[in-house]
């Protein structure tokens, strides 16, 4: 009985029955995840064919058609858990995903030389998925703790810095480098918007400038990155090769693109082709035009969400949901960055196309977070009219 | 958990104010960027792109299986192309569908005759997925590995259609066609010149493929771009060619020749190639192998020296070195076409070009006299002029002066005609210049400087008399059947040519080459004239060894010494070659036939000379060709008695009718059995007899089994052939010198010795006077 008593406390259950969803972000966000399974196939087939030895084109969307399946039952139950339940369970989360990460630290599974999945019940997911969404929530309720107090250091920057550093250690201990640098990017926009004085970020950047700097100079495998992304076809064979094969996949779209399915470049040419670097397909295929609509998609999606934010009816719902979208914001960005050689190669995936499972049953669960939210945008609104 | 913990609190308006700004930051200012690089990429830097990803994709095969064929004047195929197979290992797919490799690398080490343990490793190097073990498998090879996949199932082993080039004739004019090296582009002879006719130009696929090396498993429009290659028909004939061949390794072999032999078919007054041989050749089949037995034999020894020491040090890669350079060496000279390539002194061949000359600007008549007495010194000759008859030709006058070779005779009509004119017909004679035919690598031997013979006062006569006789200067053979061609066929000077016609993928004529005549260099008199000349040459001068029966044949022999090759101690070696030039027919020159024969053997007893080693070889050539080539017998009254006839047959015919059949001849029969109609007959239908045979007609009765041994003839003069073949009832046929005098004698037999033959047999007889010289 705890537990229905978490998932509906009774305060929140007639304001639930008052209003529907956000129609608009529920529509863009099925658009993207249709187009992007659409596109996943299409990068993926050759890598699947080759896989299966020719047998089979269909593995990845298989897999990946699966998840989707499940973080859309994961976002249909999101959408109807109230915000109070998220703010109850914030701390429960954050201590469960600094458990799992460690976990993987012990009984990981090794995926390319990384060990960052855990296999539960024949079910491989990975946890850093969970800790990013552990720590939007986790924020969302400090910034509702600390409402203007947000503003002193001890508040602003000592109490996020430590909610962001439990997460970010055994992450360091992973390597997992793109995620370090995903939360520190989302954790700072949501300092922003908690109300830290944008000073202290100020010192953060530069703080995170010097450790790139240094991490640069010291490091030399990713130091060959940077080459690669400055001069890329200095190496075509080797450190190039990743960067030079997406931007021949892009620029061959041309602006009406070679057509649904008939990229080249797929054909084992361009490396993770499925995965990071799907765009870079999307772009062959479906020629600048396409990749703007789907540019403009995500634009959409990112835009209703903050505006969902600014409509939520509390701080914690408020911070929450920009949060979320932050996270999905940044992601898309840093990937397109990528694909198109404006940033150096980091790893970051492109949320509702690229291959990964967990990502994108984690990602449509965050999203259904955000429907849940929508469902107050009248409620300021209402209550003014009430009182 | 207190419930004002989570209050109705209103975000306060400064958080909104910061929503607004991250909303305007990461909605749409972080995706400006994006946008403009995107179009910067995939508009404006579209054209760019999309030729590096065409490259990135795309992989140009040349495909050579669609080069061309080489014909023939009759269209037979000398080269062509044929499907082959690559063999090749994708170790990744060997693995995973866990194929048993050891068994595989025994099959196909068996099939391939390659070392199983090597395909071993091949098969499990998983860093590639393309081992390639096997290039050009043949048709019967590639179907034992086809079936043996399906077999086992084995998935990894792949096969790949490719093509290979095929010599059909094998040795055959080699050096004239040439090869196709690995690549597919043609070295050499016709391959080459013709290489851009061929391949076609351009003639590719280009495919986009995947980066593991497999097609696309999606079909893609675009990018096929290929054309066939265009075949060549050439003037050579395989006929002819195969005359002069064989007719020069039986030279080699008989007269124990050296350093090889060459010759050439022309037509004289068209200027196509019908034969050109270079013989020490090599099979274009395998071209990389040396075929020369000497050759291959220094070449074991030097590789096993080397192989035999330490490796790695000076003394190995030295020795490695030097071997090396001798394979290249023996390669290069095995595919070198002497005759278009290599200059040689002509020797007395030259002196129907300097005749040609003084009859045709005046400075002789037939009637001028001349008088040898075996030695003369010549004004403005430092050296005593030897003629190659010590003791002299005595009087003589022009005819006798070539008929006879006479080297003091040339030197005085060369004086006659001056430096001046000498250089001139030399030049008109196209001496100094290539002859242009179709063909690369050709070279235009080394001739004197003009002064050298013009300004006699300065540099003595040397050169210019030398010269009249063919000595101390070079020209290719080409060089010198060119200007013979001119001086009987009219006078004109044509361009040789070697291809025809060419041909595009549908047959149509896309180049046809016609005669071409670069200039007239005598007058049709002096022509006239001179083909006279050459024909007394045969009959009555040095070159009687070259009459053919019933042919009309004239021609001019050669000997000269190859001054520059010189023994260990630098002294001259005195090798010779000996050569003869023959035209026919006569009284309208159409065929021009050059046999060289480079430094024949001291040993075997035979002068070395062109009269006696070419010209005979030449008349065999002659024998041989000119009834395949339609030029009519016509016999004097002497050779009637001996001519040849070739049998037809009489079988299904009575008595009477046989003998109307051969009315015109001499043919005697010989009956055997009671019944009406011939049942069979000897010697066999279609073998060509001496007009004087006789021959057996059986009528019922098989013919025995009995036969007789070939008696060796070698060596016999006519009336001793002539009885010993008639004592064991076999029939001769003479070629050859018709002359009957004790130094012409037997020098081939076309049946060897002691073979059993049934009676009747005829045997072709070579008589040859091998006492003459020159």
């Amino acid at each position: 009985m705890a537990l229905r008593k978490i998932l509906h406390a009774k305060e929140d259950r007639r304001d639930l029955a008052a209003q529907g969803v956000d129609r608009p972000f529920l529509l863009i966000l099925m658009a993207l995840l249709t187009v992007g399974l659409c596109m996943l196939y299409s990068a993926s087939c050759a890598q699947s064919l080759y896989d299966t030895r020719y047998t089979d084109s269909t593995r990845y969307l298989q897999k990946q058609g699966l998840c989707a399946l499940l973080g859309l039952g994961a976002m249909y139950l999101a959408s109807r858990i109230p915000a109070g339940t998220w703010w109850r369970l914030a701390w429960p989360v954050y201590g469960i995903s600094i458990g799992l990460l460690l976990l993987v630290l012990v009984a990981g599974q090794s995926v390319n030389g990384a060990k960052r999945w855990i296999s539960l019940g024949g079910l491989q997911f990975q946890p850093s998925e969970i800790a990013k969404f552990a720590l939007i929530l986790l924020f969302a309720r400090l910034t509702r703790g600390f409402g203007s107090r947000a503003k002193k250091f001890r508040y602003g920057v000592l109490g996020f810095s430590a909610a962001l550093l439990g997460i970010l250690l055994p992450l360091a201990l992973e390597k997992h480098l793109s995620a370090i640098m995903l939360m520190g990017l989302v954790a700072v926009v949501m300092m922003f918007v908690a109300g830290t004085h944008p000073k202290w970020l100020g010192f953060g950047a530069l703080a995170a400038g010097i450790f790139v700097v240094v991490y640069v100079t010291f490091m030399g495998y990713a130091g060959d990155r940077i080459t690669a992304w400055l001069a890329p076809e200095k190496d075509p064979a080797d450190t190039g090769y990743q960067i030079l094969q997406s931007l021949y996949a892009i620029g061959s779209g041309g602006p009406l693109g070679l057509g649904l399915g008939k990229s080249r470049q797929k054909f084992l040419y361009l490396p993770f082709q499925y995965n990071d670097y799907i765009f870079a397909v999307i772009c062959e295929e479906l020629g600048f035009i396409g990749a703007l609509g789907i540019v403009g998609l995500f634009i959409a999606l990112i835009l209703r969400g903050y505006w969902i934010a600014l409509k939520a009816p509390d701080r914690f719902s408020t911070v929450l949901c920009a949060g979320l979208i932050t996270l999905i914001a940044v992601q898309t960005a840093l990937n397109l960055c990528v694909v198109t050689n404006l940033l150096p190669s980091t790893g970051i995936a492109l949320p509702f196309f690229s291959y990964g499972g967990t990502a994108l049953a984690v990602n449509l669960g965050e999203m259904g977070i955000v429907l849940s939210i929508s469902r107050y945008r009248n409620r300021a609104s209402v209550q003014e009219e009430t009182v | 958990m207190k419930k004002a913990g989570y209050g109705r609190l209103r975000s306060d308006t400064g958080q909104h104010g910061r929503i607004l700004i991250t909303g305007l930051l990461l909605g749409i200012l972080a995706f400006v960027p994006i946008g403009v690089r995107l179009w910067n990429l995939m508009i404006r830097d579209y054209g760019y792109y999309s030729r590096l990803a065409l490259a990135n994709q795309s992989r140009t095969t040349p495909v050579d299986g669609r080069r061309g064929e080489i014909y023939d004047s009759n269209m037979n195929v000398l080269a062509t192309s044929v499907t082959v197979q690559t063999v090749y290992l994708d170790p990744h797919e060997l693995k995973q569908s866990g194929a048993d490799i050891e068994h595989i690398s025994q099959t196909l080490g068996q099939l391939l005759n390659l070392d199983p343990a090597w395909i071993q490793t091949q098969a499990q190097d998983l860093t590639r997925r393309y081992k390639r073990i096997a290039a050009q498998v043949e048709a019967p090879v590639a179907d034992a590995i086809r079936s043996y996949i399906n077999e086992t199932e084995t998935v990894g082993i792949h096969l790949e259609p490719g093509s290979k080039r095929v010599y059909p004739y094998g040795t055959l004019a080699s050096q004239v066609l040439g090869f196709t090296n690995v690549s597919g582009v043609g070295s050499e002879g016709v391959e080459a010149a013709y290489n851009s006719f061929l391949q076609g130009s351009g003639a590719s696929v280009i495919t986009t493929k995947g980066s593991n090396e497999m097609d696309m498993p999606f079909s893609y429009e675009a990018y096929l771009q290929d054309r066939e290659g265009c075949s060549v028909v050439l003037t050579l004939d395989v006929t002819v060619q195969a005359c002069l061949e064989k007719q020069l390794q039986a030279a080699i072999d008989r007269y124990n020749v050296q350093n090889g032999a060459f010759g050439l078919v022309m037509n004289a007054k068209t200027g196509q190639i019908l034969a050109m041989a270079t013989l020490g050749g090599y099979d274009p089949n395998a071209y990389l192998e040396v075929y020369d037995p000497q050759a291959r034999e220094s070449l074991t020894q030097l590789e096993n020296h080397f192989l035999s020491l330490p490796e790695g040090t000076a003394e190995y890669s030295k020795g490695k070195q030097t071997y090396l350079e001798e394979l290249n060496a023996a390669r290069l000279k095995q595919w070198r076409n002497r005759v278009i390539s290599d200059g040689y002194e002509p020797g007395s061949t030259f002196k129907v070009l300097t005749m040609a000359a003084a009859l045709d600007c005046g400075a002789i008549d037939l009637n001028t006299s001349f008088h040898c007495s075996g030695a003369e010194r010549i004004p403005g000759r430092s050296q005593l002029l030897h003629c190659w008859r010590s003791t002299g030709h005595g009087s003589e006058q022009t005819p006798q002066a070539l008929q006879n070779s006479c080297n003091i005779a040339f030197a005085h009509i060369a004086l006659k005609l001056g430096g001046e004119r000498f250089y001139e017909y030399v030049e008109k004679f196209g001496i100094l210049e290539k002859t242009g035919i179709d063909l690369s690598g050709e070279s235009k031997g080394v001739f004197f400087s003009k002064p050298l013979v013009t300004q006699t006062e300065k540099w003595g006569t040397a050169s210019l008399t030398s010269g009249s006789f063919g000595q101390t200067f070079k020209l290719t053979p080409l060089q010198l059947v060119r200007a013979i061609a001119s001086v009987v066929n009219g006078g004109w000077l044509m361009e040789p040519y070697l291809v025809e016609e060419v041909l595009d993928a549908q047959g149509n004529t896309v180049l046809r080459q016609e005669p071409t005549a670069i200039r007239q260099v005598i007058s049709r008199e002096t022509s006239q004239t001179m083909c006279g000349l050459l024909r007394s040459v045969v009959t009555e001068g040095t070159a009687k060894n070259a009459a053919v029966a019933g042919f009309d044949i004239g021609g001019k022999t050669g000997t000269s010494e190859k001054i520059d090759v010189l023994d260990a101690n630098g002294n001259p070696t005195l090798d010779k070659i000996v050569s003869f030039v023959g035209v026919a027919p006569m009284d309208d020159p159409e065929y021009i036939v050059l046999v060289a024969l480079d430094t024949p053997s001291r040993t075997t007893g035979m002068y070395i000379s062109g009269g006696v080693m070419a010209a005979p070889t030449v008349g065999a050539v002659m024998a041989d060709i000119l009834p395949y080539l339609g030029v009519r017998r016509s016999y004097s009254p002497e050779e009637a008695a001996g001519q040849q006839v070739v049998l037809p047959e009489f079988t299904g015919m009575t008595l009477k009718e046989a003998k109307k059949a051969v009315a015109d001849t001499k043919i005697t029969f010989v009956c055997q059995g009671q019944e009406e109609l011939v049942t069979a007959q000897l010697p066999e239908p279609g073998s060509t007899v001496s007009g004087d045979s006789q021959v057996l007609l059986y009528f019922g009765e098989t013919p025995g089994a009995e036969t007789v041994a070939v008696p060796d003839f070698m060596g016999m003069n006519r009336a001793q052939a002539a009885q010993a073949a008639g004592e064991l009832g076999l029939n001769i046929l003479v070629t050859g010198n018709q002359d009957v005098t004790p130094t012409v004698t037997v020098t081939s037999q076309s049946v060897p010795k002691d073979s059993q033959v049934p009676p009747g047999t005829a045997i072709t007889l070579q008589f040859t006077d091998t006492k003459v010289l020159e």
